[in-house]
């Protein structure tokens, strides 16, 4: 690909809008378990021992 | 994701675990992971499931110990004000 459709391509990322599904501050964060680069993570894992920052991205390979 | 691990000291001495989320499969997210030297794990969602449950896009939450959501981060994810957030909850100057 000619490198000004990859500019546009991240641009388009970037533009993404974001949007969380009704999730507020002060709620319950949903319980989860997923696959990772290390092992099977559920949240509960982390419940009671540390924070848990979790950062959804779009794409591997890109910015951010 | 970069921009974690630059940081991952500052949010391991705090106490708090990143963890990136994406649909790209384990495959994807290893040569990822080793090209950027991520030592946090990155959770694979392709079936959608996590998505489902917390937003779409570029987003990122903070989550006490008791499973509270304390701050919610549209967008490119700003460091210093998710740290900043995580000491006023530890109570850390």
């Amino acid at each position: 690909m000619k490198p000004l459709v990859w500019i546009f391509v991240l641009m388009a990322f970037a533009f993404l809008p974001s949007q969380s599904f009704g999730l507020a501050i002060g709620e319950k964060a949903p319980p989860f378990e997923a696959p990772s680069t290390q092992g099977t993570i559920r949240l509960s894992d982390f419940q009671g021992k540390k924070l848990v920052v979790l950062a959804f991205y779009i794409r591997d390979f890109t910015p951010g | 994701m970069q921009a974690f691990q630059d940081d991952l000291l500052k949010f391991e001495g705090l106490n708090a675990q990143v963890l990136g989320v994406s649909a790209d499969d384990l495959e994807s997210h290893k040569r990822f992971s080793a090209e950027l030297g991520l030592k946090f794990p990155l959770l694979s969602d392709n079936d959608g499931k996590l998505t489902g449950l917390y937003g779409k896009g570029r987003i990122t939450f903070l989550i006490d110990r008791q499973g509270v959501i304390r701050l919610i981060q549209p967008g490119f994810p700003k460091n210093e004000e998710i740290l900043a957030e995580i000491r006023k909850l530890e109570k850390m100057p």
